[in-house]
């Protein structure tokens, strides 16, 4: 039996356009199950796009550049065995095209009357062009195609409009272009003047290395926070010597393979810990700046470096979770951060974000807010340090901790209690049990 | 002799509709305007030698028409007494009316007319010859509105007075006994139409194989059922090979699949198109392109390939309508004016005032059929209007087609009374994206011939029940 099945987008999350970034296949191939056929890359992440069916592609229909969504027919294949995919009876559609304007012969032209004829009588007359094919596919009126032009927008970009039967407004237009700007701006905001452009090559070679995408629109929301919220950055310590003593301990009892547990996997209980105490922690600003949204949910966010950038997959529901079942769930989630395989719910609903660097070193820094959360837990390299205990110095494992918080949300105060509560967590997990 | 340099913000060529608009509009929008027109008065063809007179004459056809068929129903005037010096100075003072209105407008806004034919000799400068002199206009931008003449034939006797072109038949000078007219588009079925009721036997030549060619077919067959019985004959696929003048009378002999005998007439119309006037203004001196027919291409912002210079109306294409020039001519004084205007319009009605009207807008089902666009059409036949039968007439038809899976209109056609002035709401119905069902929802009252336009629409939307169709 051999039937022809489609592969489509699957469901990747609340995500409405995915950059297509490579496509793995041409008509002719023969695909199993499960192949990849293309690397897709939303805001976040990328992702490699697997067949849903073993067979030969018949038709390609995407190509590296287009912008896909969930449902999109990637290809056809002519499938050889069970295909999964089931074909969709919506996947073409005849839209019809008025846009040529009826050349009208107003007055008819028998130029053939004459027995010697007049030159070229049927040349084609320069018609009039009247509008894109795409303007009659967009359902507004002349009013708001006129006002679209007027800012530049192409209606037939506009994918729904708020009037009746889906007809596009003025209103639609302006929300268009409203977020077009908020998504558009690279750095600086209204006002802000932009760093010149320097012409390096009197100081020798250089070579333009493009951005990722992930890098390119993690830059363009770290400048949006950076001018939109005051941020405070908190610096603390912790003496976690016998929170290590303990780790330790667990370690050396797991069995060859099993995951270990690492300190974060204690730092991450303590601040879920700390904002059961402070629900102001777990929270965010209302986009009017008049009230707080406060979550009643646990979801912490891990900022992880992978070669194609920054991706912060989230660890739903902490308070719910074990240490060990934490500690196995972020090392598959790291894996898939670097393979490139995070999908995007797997990196939404985060409520509070750590940002680690203990692995490489430092002493302290200042970490950005991933908003709309309202603080960040920055993390460098523990330190054996000569603590004063009162008769004499001795030696402690102290882990420097850093808060960055939108004061607008965080008293100053306020964030030093919090920092207070996390450190006695981690001086004494036990207290975790309380 | 003397001569005058002037300068102009704005300087546009030609006092037609779309001139006149492009230079009202551009004034509106502050800038200074020279407008130069060859006539003494404004309005060009469509006032003076076009649309205008052509309608008043065709009133009075209609009213001799109108006036006669009433006597099967009860009313007898006898027959008509024509005084064409009555009806001309009539047809005359409509236009005078119309050529004062503008002058006037002209005087309020400050624009400076210059009455004269003008011809570009640079990029910036056009030389007008005027009574007074060589008036030379530079110009920052302008706007090319020259128009479009009706198209000879070089073999034909243009000299002789009984050989005419559309100009002459309003002119109204005589009313031959026998006319041929060359050409059956609108233009030669217009003045058919008003010749017929003044007296003249009619005959019709046409080319192609449908009178008004480019018009679908069934709305085309209840205007040419009507004027097959008035007129002597209609030749289609027909073409005339020469005509001779004789003393007795303009000698036509045809040519074609029905081609009769030659034959004899009083005069002859030539309607067989009309010829842009791009080569008749030294556009190359400016740099324009302009093609060997005589049209200057334009961007969708009716700029031509010199950036500051634009065009408009018949000379930028067809269909050479006053409607399409008027449209036009208002976005090159906008985008002149610095806006984002631009050519956006889904689609340029087109109108024949024959007896019954014919109208369309939008897709055709020719057109439909040739793009391969799935469409549902719905034809609402006029003997089932209540208003039209009090018309005393049944012949009338409305048509649209709608998108297959959308139900948004594609296109409407109309023949009948007054098919003209309903087009409008089927153009505005596209424009503004409706479909069927929107049409349907819409009350029309009655009873109107408008409401044939829902009516055809509730067809669609299976609502009707003013017909009963079989599912």
């Amino acid at each position: 039996m051999t039937n022809l099945v489609e592969i489509r987008v699957p469901d990747v999350g609340n995500v409405a356009e995915i950059d297509v970034v490579e496509v793995l296949i041409q008509a002719g191939d023969i695909i199993a199950l499960e192949q990849t056929v293309a690397t897709l890359e939303t805001d976040k992440a990328s992702m490699d796009l697997p067949s849903s069916a073993s067979g030969t592609i018949q038709q390609v229909h995407i190509k590296p550049g287009d912008k896909v969504s969930e449902g999109t027919l990637i290809a056809t294949v002519l499938a050889t065995e069970d295909g999964k995919s089931i074909p969709d009876p919506t996947s073409t559609s005849t839209v019809a095209v008025v846009a040529e304007t009826p050349i009208i012969e107003q007055k008819s032209e028998p130029t053939k009357i004459l027995a010697q004829s007049t030159p070229s009588p049927k040349q084609p007359l320069p018609a009039i062009q009247t509008s894109e094919t795409t303007t009659i596919k967009a359902h507004a009126s002349p009013s708001v195609r006129l006002f679209a032009r007027e800012l530049g927008v192409n209606v037939s970009k506009i994918n729904t409009g708020s009037g009746r039967k889906g007809r596009i407004l003025k209103d639609d237009v302006k929300n268009f272009v409203k977020q077009a700007l908020t998504e558009g701006t690279t750095a600086g905001g209204a006002g802000i003047p932009s760093i010149p452009a320097v012409d390096f090559s009197p100081f020798g070679d250089t070579e333009i290395l493009k951005l990722s995408k992930i890098k390119r629109l993690t830059g363009q929301n770290l400048t949006r926070v950076w001018l939109n919220l005051p941020l405070v950055t908190y610096h603390e310590e912790a003496d976690i010597t016998e929170m290590e003593a303990f780790r330790n301990t667990l370690n050396g009892e797991k069995a060859k393979g099993e995951v270990k547990i690492t300190g974060l996997m204690f730092i991450i209980k303590a601040l879920v810990a700390a904002m059961q105490q402070f629900p102001n922690f777990n929270a965010s600003l209302s986009a009017d700046g008049e009230s707080l949204i406060l979550k009643k949910y646990f979801n912490i966010g891990i900022a992880v470096d992978t070669p194609n950038g920054l991706v912060v997959p989230v660890l739903r529901n902490v308070n719910n979770k074990s240490i060990n079942e934490l500690a196995i769930e972020l090392a598959e989630k790291s894996e898939k951060a670097r393979l490139g395989k995070l999908l995007p719910n797997d990196m939404q609903g985060g409520c509070m974000t750590i940002s680690s660097l203990g692995g490489i070193g430092g002493t302290a820094f200042t970490p950005i807010v991933n908003a709309p959360e309202v603080a960040i837990l920055g993390v460098t390299r523990a330190k054996m340090q000569p603590v004063w205990n009162g008769k004499e110095f001795v030696p402690r494992l102290m882990l420097p901790l850093d808060l960055t918080y939108d004061h607008r949300v965080i008293d100053g105060a306020e964030g030093a209690r919090f920092m207070a509560t996390v450190r006695q967590y981690l001086v004494d997990i036990r207290r975790l049990l309380l | 002799m003397t001569e005058t340099v002037l300068n102009a913000e704005v300087l546009v060529l030609g006092g037609g509709p779309g001139g006149y608009s492009a230079a009202f509009r551009a004034a509106d929008l502050g800038k200074q305007v020279v407008l130069i027109e060859r006539f003494p008065v404004l309005g060009g063809v469509c006032l003076n030698v076009g649309c205008i007179p052509s309608k008043a004459l065709l009133h009075a056809a209609q009213i001799i028409h109108e006036a006669d068929e009433f006597a099967d129903h009860g009313v007898s005037f006898g027959k008509p007494n024509i005084d064409i010096n009555k009806i001309k100075s009539w047809k005359e003072s409509i236009t005078k009316s119309l050529n004062d209105g503008l002058a006037g407008l002209v005087k309020q806004r400050k624009v400076t007319l210059i009455q004269g034919t003008g011809k570009f000799t640079s990029a910036n400068t056009v030389t007008v010859e005027t009574n007074e002199g060589i008036k030379t206009v530079h110009f920052d931008q302008a706007i090319i509105a020259a128009g479009s003449r009706p198209t000879k034939i070089p073999v034909f006797p243009h000299e002789d007075p009984r050989l005419w072109d559309s100009t002459d038949a309003l002119q109204l000078t005589e009313i031959p006994k026998k006319l041929l007219i060359v050409g059956g588009g609108i233009i030669g079925l217009e003045m058919a139409t008003v010749y017929h009721a003044m007296g003249s036997e009619i005959s019709v030549v046409e080319l192609m194989d449908q009178i008004i060619p480019g018009c679908d077919k069934d709305l085309v067959t209840p205007l040419a059922r009507r004027i097959k019985k008035q007129y002597k004959n209609i030749w289609l696929e027909t073409k005339v090979n020469s005509i001779e003048a004789l003393k007795e009378g303009l000698k036509v002999s045809f040519e074609g699949k029905n081609a009769p005998e030659s034959e004899l007439f009083d005069a002859v119309l030539v309607a067989v198109g009309r010829k842009p006037n791009g080569l008749l203004i030294d556009a190359e001196l400016a740099g324009i392109h302009v093609n060997e027919q005589g049209f200057i291409s334009v961007d969708k912002q009716q700029r031509t390939n010199v950036n500051h210079i634009f065009a408009i109306g018949d000379i930028v294409g067809n269909p050479m309508l006053a409607h399409k020039a008027v449209h036009e001519g208002k976005i090159a004084a906008e985008v002149i004016a610095g806006h984002k205007a631009q050519f956006d319009a889904l689609t340029i009605p087109s109108v024949a005032y024959t007896d019954p009207e014919i109208a369309w807008m939008g897709l055709t089902e020719n057109q439909a059929k040739q793009q391969g666009i799935e469409y549902d059409k719905a034809v609402f036949p006029w003997v089932a209007s209540g208003r039209s039968l009090c018309l005393g007439r049944k012949e009338g038809l409305t048509k649209i087609l709608c998108d297959k899976e959308t139900g948004k209109l594609l296109g409407a056609g109309i023949v009948g009374t007054n098919a003209g002035e309903l087009i409008s709401e089927a153009v505005l119905a596209l424009e503004m994206g409706a479909d069927a069902e929107d049409i349907s929802l819409t009350i029309h009252p009655h009873p109107t011939l408008a409401e044939t336009f829902g009516f055809a629409a509730e067809m669609i939307t299976g609502t009707i029940t003013d017909l009963y169709i079989k599912k």
